[in-house]
């Protein structure tokens, strides 16, 4: 297969033929803007996932996902909840998840709130073993989680793990789906849709974001967030998220990213700036320090790891 | 899949660990044991031992508005209610006082507990004399390096707790408290297709009640059941001495009055004597020393033959001392008459200053003297899944420096500023990452404390070669620079 051989390609940490720039004023990015149809990239994957027996109310669509890239996390699975294992640089980032948000809705809180109740309802794709969903779910202002992942190994380790806390089996808290956010029924007002629609580690996964974002960005209620994490494509990240990370100190499992599938902080902007309906972008850097663990660092979003929020106008 | 354990073994406290203590419970399928009974009931926070960690643990929970939710359980083999201070006797002090550093009193403050203290029955101290009972060499602390009016303040340990279980019981929801009941098991819980409880620790009571914790605090002291049950080994050492204390009656309020109490400690080469102050003419007593003199002093009974015992602590030679608790040790009671006589004539030939020793000691509170072994022990660890380990649990220190129950306060304190946090990032509190915090902030602290305190131990047990002039001159060097001084003072007061 093609993409297989991509792959190896990077997995023998050979640098990227193209140096990435640092400059803000990079020309717009072809993968972001491409239509996956219309090129022939020997990347792209066009699937349909298949569905267990008791998913069928799911639509049968086609997915962004990239079946190798459901294969490599099922073959994380069992270690996802290890808190001193392949996971541990996630565990260790969830709480600057909730910051961010709440940071993002602290900005539009003297306007129309999307959750007049306070209670809100997240929808966390690309949920995982469920690390964000889990906590979403117990803080005190959340009416409701659901968690889709197209990994079936991944998600029935976030259901098992979940049985762990009667406070999450509580009717309606914390719901999961296997499926990838296209396979999701598409909302029909906003009693359907959700306050928080979350990213989290996810985009540089994603063979073809923009298609992907547009299919995301319907389930934001008016008013809501579009939250996302990810990493930017610099020769900073590819140090160390390929050689470092994965070769050196092998902190993350090798062939977990694909540097090239990285998105930068500009284009995102730059592209959601031409969505309509779609304004107050927020952005966060942060920067692992070991020893330390995460903490933010301005301007961090052009070299490395960064959050960015969007949100949907009320009109 | 769950493996049965034998009956033998679920109501035991241990259970094997098999890749360490802070690695415990992702081996469930080896670790896990099911225990037969009534389903237990489910709690956030289940504390064993109510003594002041786990009471200032759980106050400090209640009292905090991320975490006054949360459902919480304590236990006590002992009944707390009865042993509640009332209507104390202002002629009469509990012999287990303590010295509480400002950090401890500002946190009691903090959760609500200090306006339950009895405070006619507190005695903030302002000055320290330490000196070295073999060369004089002597240092003195007074509050005035630091802009500080207390360096701290002497508690009944009844006080602290009264105190706490006021405040505790006081405030809403309310806390289950099981007391005096005792803790016949614990052992991990079952997983049923509802509910997997394989990572929660189970504790059975001896009535057979049950209770399950999302989060187990070992607040059970050095012996800790629950430090036990997670596996976490302690390691340290027995001192060959042991603390004798007693509730002292003085010749008058002190040398600065009232208003301005001191605080004394002498190293002899048998263990440190030091005489805390209490309110009026009272004092206490922590004099360590070795397993034979504390028998030869506790044989003296409440007596003159004690009194004059202390006083000899704080003024004659070690020679002296060892010479008098020959006397004692031969005749007992019956040589109160005589110690009195050696005391008085050795004294003549002795020259010390008699401003800087503490009164005399002119009575001895009936029955208040006892004695307790002095060990060191640190635990590997603070935390293990759903595991936390506060107080004497997780490290026992030699007494000299007072600072056995504030590291408890700084432990409870850490613990619940830990698991707010982790409420408020929608975070399992019993989970070891969440946890990670408590044992990292307080790890480290704890240690170089204990190692401190016991290098000061054994440093002043030696009585004659090179450390003796070196040590003197260490102790003189520090009083002679002031910013030494504030810094250690800070230290002992826990800022």
């Amino acid at each position: 297969m093609a993409s297989a051989g991509g792959r190896l390609a990077l997995r023998g940490i050979r640098p990227p033929t193209k140096l990435p720039t640092l400059s803000p004023s990079r020309q717009l990015p072809v993968r972001i803007c491409a239509n996956p149809s219309s090129v022939p990239s020997a990347r792209y994957t066009s699937t349909t996932t298949s569905q267990p027996p008791n998913e069928s109310t799911e639509h049968e669509t086609q997915s962004s996902v990239d079946p190798a890239e459901i294969r490599h996390f099922d073959g994380l699975a069992s270690s996802w909840w290890d808190p001193y294992g392949t996971s541990r640089l996630l565990h260790l980032m969830n709480p600057l998840r909730h910051t961010f948000i709440s940071r993002c809705r602290a900005t539009s809180a003297k306007s129309a709130s999307s959750a007049p109740s306070g209670q809100l309802r997240y929808l966390d794709v690309g949920c995982g073993g469920g690390i964000f969903a889990e906590s979403a779910a117990r803080l005190p202002g959340t009416a409701s989680v659901t968690g889709v992942d197209p990994s079936p190994a991944v998600l029935a380790v976030a259901r098992a793990h979940a049985r762990r806390d009667p406070v999450l089996l509580e009717p309606g808290r914390l719901e999961y789906r296997n499926a990838a956010v296209e396979q999701l029924a598409r909302p029909e007002g906003p009693g359907q849709q959700y306050d928080v629609v979350s990213l989290f580690e996810v985009l540089e996964h994603v063979s073809y974001p923009a298609p992907f974002l547009q299919s995301v960005m319907p389930h934001v209620k008016p008013g809501g967030w579009l939250v996302l994490s990810t990493i930017a494509r610099t020769w900073t990240s590819w140090l160390t998220t390929k050689v470092v990370a994965e070769e050196v100190v092998r902190m993350v499992p090798r062939g977990t990213h694909d540097w090239s599938k990285y998105v930068n902080e500009s284009e995102l902007r730059a592209w959601f700036a031409k969505q309509p309906g779609w304004d107050n972008s927020q952005t966060m850097g942060v920067v692992y320090v070991p020893g330390m663990g995460w903490s933010e660092v301005r301007g961090g979003e052009g070299f490395g790891n960064y959050f960015f929020g969007v949100q949907k106008s009320i009109s | 899949m769950q493996r049965r354990v034998p009956a033998r073994l679920s109501c035991s406290f241990h259970r094997t660990p098999r890749h360490g203590a802070s690695r415990r419970g992702f081996a469930s399928e080896a670790t896990s044991a099911s225990t037969p009974g009534p389903e237990p009931e489910l709690y956030d926070v289940v504390c064993v031992g109510g003594g002041p960690a786990g009471l200032s643990l759980l106050t400090g929970l209640r009292s905090s508005p991320a975490t006054s939710h949360l459902k919480m359980a304590l236990i006590d083999g002992l009944d707390l209610d009865k042993g509640k201070m009332r209507n104390p006797s202002p002629e009469s002090y509990s012999n287990r006082c303590s010295s509480l550093t400002p950090a401890s009193v500002s946190y009691l403050k903090e959760i609500g507990a200090w306006r339950h203290i009895h405070t006619e029955r507190v005695q903030p101290y302002q000055e320290m004399q330490v000196w070295d009972g073999v060369t004089a060499s002597r240092i003195s602390f007074d509050s005035n390096p630091s802009h500080m009016s207390t360096i701290a303040t002497m508690v009944e340990n009844p006080n602290i707790t009264t105190a706490l279980l006021t405040r505790l019981t006081s405030l809403s929801p309310s806390t289950a408290i099981f007391s005096p009941s005792r803790v016949a098991s614990i052992a991990l819980g079952a997983s049923t297709p509802k509910l997997d409880l394989s990572s929660w620790p189970v504790v059975t009571l001896a009535d057979g009640r049950r209770l399950a914790a999302r989060l187990l605090v070992g607040a059970d002291g050095a012996n800790s059941p629950v430090r036990t049950f997670a596996g976490i080994e302690s390691r340290g050492w027995d001192y060959d001495a042991v603390g004798v204390v007693a509730t002292l009656k003085l010749e008058g309020l002190g040398r600065g009055g009232g208003g301005h109490k001191v605080a004394y400690q002498r190293f002899l080469p048998s263990g440190p004597i030091a005489m805390l102050p209490l309110p009026g003419d009272m004092a206490t007593l922590v004099w360590s020393t070795t397993r034979k003199r504390s028998t030869i002093l506790k044989g003296l009974g409440t007596g003159s033959g004690f009194a004059h015992m202390v006083n000899a602590g704080f003024r004659l030679e070690a020679v002296d001392i060892e010479y008098l608790h020959q006397v004692a040790g031969e005749k007992g009671v019956a040589a109160e008459a005589e110690i009195a006589d050696e005391v008085a004539w050795r004294e003549t030939h002795t020259r010390w200053d008699e401003s800087k020793v503490p009164m005399r000691v002119v009575g001895v509170q009936n029955s208040s003297i006892a004695s307790f072994p002095l060990r060191m022990r640190h635990a590997d660890t603070y935390t293990g899944e759903r595991v936390a380990l506060v107080g004497d649990a997780a490290h026992t220190i030699h007494p000299l420096a007072g600072q056995g129950l504030n590291q408890g306060q700084g432990d409870a304190a850490a613990l619940a500023h830990t698991i707010a946090r982790a409420v408020e990032q929608g975070q399992d509190i019993g989970s070891l990452l969440a946890l990670e915090p408590y044992t990292s902030e307080r790890y480290l602290a704890n240690n170089a404390m204990l190692g401190v305190v016991d290098k000061l131990h054994k440093l002043y047990r030696v009585q004659s070669g090179p450390l003796v002039p070196l040590r003197s001159w260490g102790l003189s060097a520090v009083d002679s620079f002031g910013w030494v001084k504030g810094w250690l003072i800070g230290r002992a007061a826990g800022i």
